[in-house]
């Protein structure tokens, strides 16, 4: 972080300016930005754990969802009666004033980061000692669980859903609630991204990446696995929670299984992402998702009914051709551009060795 | 670095080329057409009952435009729909509200399949005015949280099945009755479960199994168990067109014995057909059914809705495409009666609605739903291996007499 070059200056100056117009530029298009901020942040939050780490997990979405519980249960919770607006069926309607709405979803925003993070740690200490497919098994059954549990808790709504506090009535401006999910969107993206980058520079990134090279030769060499593991998940689960707290404010309607633990789709999706853009490094996520956005709001509709075919069909291709993702294949093309030095001696003189 | 910073530059600018190109709005009413949107379920869970939906859309539209189409300030439009399909998602049909509305410049909605995503789409449309005439979003939720947008042409979800209790404790002597129910855990379904509740109080009766079902509803075994050993007075189960489809599967296959068995959405799963005398004398709640006596100019009666709906489609109309027509009916009287485009006059018009249509008669209420309209239930008999859907209440168009208790199963052939 310390000597940013002037070339990356240009670039992050660039996409923040570029990302500060957007709105503006494409009005129309506000809320599919805000989706592609939040598919940028779950996938390289996701990188984070299953490309850094080593640990494949599909157990992100159950921070997302969470979060996404927590913010409007406590946007909701600070000045009304939760039951109540969440009893389905009930007949009294409450409101939110302006200041109410922004302090409720400030707050609320606050508790999803945190406690999604928490609850990473604690179940992070119980199941971090299992590797490889076992993991991602694992959590696998982790999103799917918290699913059907939130399904049957009665405060949040249960099967019925919860529907978030509809944006204050006393705001106008149509695309005032627009601008302001895709700003706190966009605020989220800048966050993480600026905290990836940061790891990215730091030891703690040198102890995951030898976690997932070899877990065992790294606690060997003293490093206490067990804890940056730990510490590893819980950075994940803390934009992972923001994430879902945004989204659900955007969303307006919480469903258990089709939009807070939604595995099948975001849960599959943050690993598309990643590994389409290539795990295990800075920009791979960013381009993934935007990509894999942009694929799926250009084509989505052009194919109607066949479009998971589509998908399925793209991630055969992603993982036949680019098991390494869009930035794997091309640091293997082009390795110079990375910053690679191959010593062409060095090259040869192994190949005739074969 | 700088490579790849290059690379990204020219992506990101290719992108922003595309968008700019792509930012082309379409009119509300282009010509002569005036555009609706709808996301509709074409494919996931409720992919059977989203094309029931649009399939009642697509046979209105071609109807009204037939027969001359929409008379506004004397001159005739024809109306055209755009469909997204929304993946029985509601986070994905919110996403198309505001795409339908943003990008295509939609200004009048027509409601997706189900409760839940209904609810996801009216906090969108009534962010943005746009009045939504929905035919397929029953849960009472729906209409008590003030949306001011929000047209409803069918009775909410509450009132599915409470009529059967009432029925199964009227055949009691007037005593409570032991209810053994499974919903799935949905809007919709846990909604009818409310009824129930509600029914179950005001009768004196007593819930003596209360299950929750998964969304992807394909076993019911342990609930048939559990009523299998304590032998229920009624049996209530309420999932979707697959809920109906697997109580009636199991129910048969673990020979399950109970004097009534009331369910929601037999017609949608074509259950007479599909599982023929194994389905016979199963109770289901209707929004509609094709021998009521009710009236339009532009289906005739229901009866001669149900043949052309035969002919254009090759199957027996759903009360889910019947109610989406009847959507599309509503929308072309408020046009006409509003004489304008604007969207305000076209809600107030809305308001006023009183109208009679082949499904019902139309009139709606303070929230938003239908209070014109009651429900019926129909019970499945059959002939031989000819199975069919017949009314047995409300009385004034029951057309058979409802059979009461459920025979065993030993004693069915």
């Amino acid at each position: 972080m310390e000597k940013v070059k002037q070339k990356d200056l240009i670039l992050y100056s660039g996409l923040i300016i570029l990302g500060l117009a957007a709105p503006y530029l494409f009005s129309a298009f506000k809320v599919q930005l805000t989706y592609l901020c939040v598919l940028i942040v779950l996938a390289m939050t996701w990188n984070l754990q299953g490309g850094e780490m080593g640990y494949n997990t599909f157990g992100n979405i159950l921070f997302y969802g969470l979060g996404m519980y927590l913010t409007a249960s406590v946007q909701v919770g600070m000045f009304f009666p939760l039951a109540e607006w969440t009893e389905s069926g009930g007949e009294k309607t409450f409101v939110h004033t302006t200041a109410q709405y922004f302090q409720g979803i400030g707050v609320g925003l606050l508790v999803s980061a945190i406690v999604p993070a928490v609850i990473a740690g604690a179940i992070g200490y119980a199941i971090l000692g299992l590797r490889g497919h076992y993991f991602a098994i694992c959590t696998l059954g982790l999103g799917i669980a918290a699913g059907e549990i939130a399904g049957g808790i009665e405060i949040i709504g249960a099967g019925q859903g919860f529907t978030t506090p509809p944006f204050p009535a006393e705001i106008v401006d149509t695309e005032a609630r627009g601008k302001f999910f895709y700003f706190l969107s966009f605020a989220l993206l800048i966050g993480t991204f600026v905290f990836v980058k940061y790891i990215y520079g730091s030891r703690f990134r040198l102890i995951l990446n030898a976690i997932r090279d070899n877990e065992d030769k790294a606690e060997a060499m003293g490093i206490q696995t067990m804890k940056y593991k730990i510490v590893g998940w819980m950075c994940s689960a803390f934009f992972c929670g923001l994430a879902g707290g945004i989204m659900g404010g955007l969303i307006g309607y919480i469903d258990s299984t089709d939009v807070a633990f939604d595995g099948r789709e975001m849960g599959v999706f943050m690993v598309l992402m990643a590994i389409l853009g290539g795990k295990g490094t800075l920009w791979g996520p960013v381009i993934g998702a935007t990509l894999f956005h942009f694929f799926k709001e250009g084509l989505w509709t052009l194919i109607l009914g066949w479009q998971y075919v589509a998908l399925g069909v793209l991630i055969v291709v992603i993982v036949v051709y680019f098991p390494e993702g869009l930035m794997g294949w091309l640091r293997e093309k082009y390795p110079e551009r990375f910053g690679e030095v191959i010593d062409d001696k060095d090259r040869k003189a192994q190949v005739e060795l074969k | 670095m700088n490579k790849i910073a290059k690379l990204f530059v020219t992506f990101i600018s290719a992108i922003t080329l595309a968008l700019v190109s792509f930012t082309s709005s379409f009119a509300k009413v282009e010509g002569e057409y005036i555009v609706l949107g709808s996301a509709i379920s074409l494919t996931g869970k409720y992919s059977s009952n989203g094309v029931h939906t649009q399939n009642g859309y697509n046979m209105a539209v071609d109807r009204i435009n037939k027969m001359g189409g929409v008379e506004v300030q004397g001159k005739k439009y024809k109306f055209e729909i755009i469909y997204y399909d929304d993946e029985s998602n509601p986070k994905r049909a919110a996403q198309l509200a505001e795409r339908l509305i943003k990008q295509d410049g939609v200004h009048y909605m027509l409601g997706p399949y189900s409760s839940g995503l209904t609810k996801a789409i009216a906090p969108v449309t009534e962010k943005y005015k746009i009045p939504m005439v929905e035919a397929n979003g029953a849960s009472r939720s729906l209409f008590t949280k003030g949306y001011k947008y929000l047209f409803a042409v069918l009775s909410p979800a509450n009132q599915y099945l409470e009529v059967a209790i009432d029925l199964a404790v009227e055949k009691n002597g007037g005593k409570g009755v032991k209810i053994a129910q499974a919903f799935e855990q949905d809007a919709f379904s846990q909604d009818v479960r409310l009824g129930i509740l509600d029914a179950a109080k005001r009768t004196g009766s007593e819930i003596i199994i209360d299950d929750k079902l998964p969304k992807e509803l394909n076993d019911m075994a342990a609930t048939l168990a559990k009523v299998k050993a304590v032998k229920p007075d009624v049996l209530v189960v309420s999932g979707h067109t697959k809920g109906a489809l697997t109580a009636i599967r199991q129910i048969s296959e673990m020979k399950v014995d109970v004097p009534m068995l009331a369910m929601t959405h037999c017609d949608a799963a074509k259950l007479s057909k599909q599982h023929g005398k194994k389905s016979e004398f199963a109770l289901c709640a209707s929004q509609w059914h094709k021998n009521l006596s009710y009236k339009d100019k532009f289906f005739g009666s229901g009866k001669k809705y149900a043949k052309d709906f035969q002919k254009e489609f090759g199957y027996d109309p759903p009360y889910q495409s019947a109610e989406s027509s009847a959507a599309l009916l509503v929308f072309k009287d408020a046009f006409e009666r509003a004489n304008s485009f604007d969207r305000d006059a076209v809600r107030d018009a809305l308001v006023d609605t009183e109208m009679q249509t082949f499904y019902g008669n139309i009139k709606f209420g303070p929230g938003g739903q239908n209070v014109a309209k009651p429900m019926i239930l129909f019970q499945v008999r059959c002939k031989g291996d000819d199975c069919e859907n017949r009314v047995v209440a409300p009385t004034k168009w029951a057309s058979d007499k409802f059979y009461h208790p459920i025979p065993k199963w030993s004693e069915r052939s």
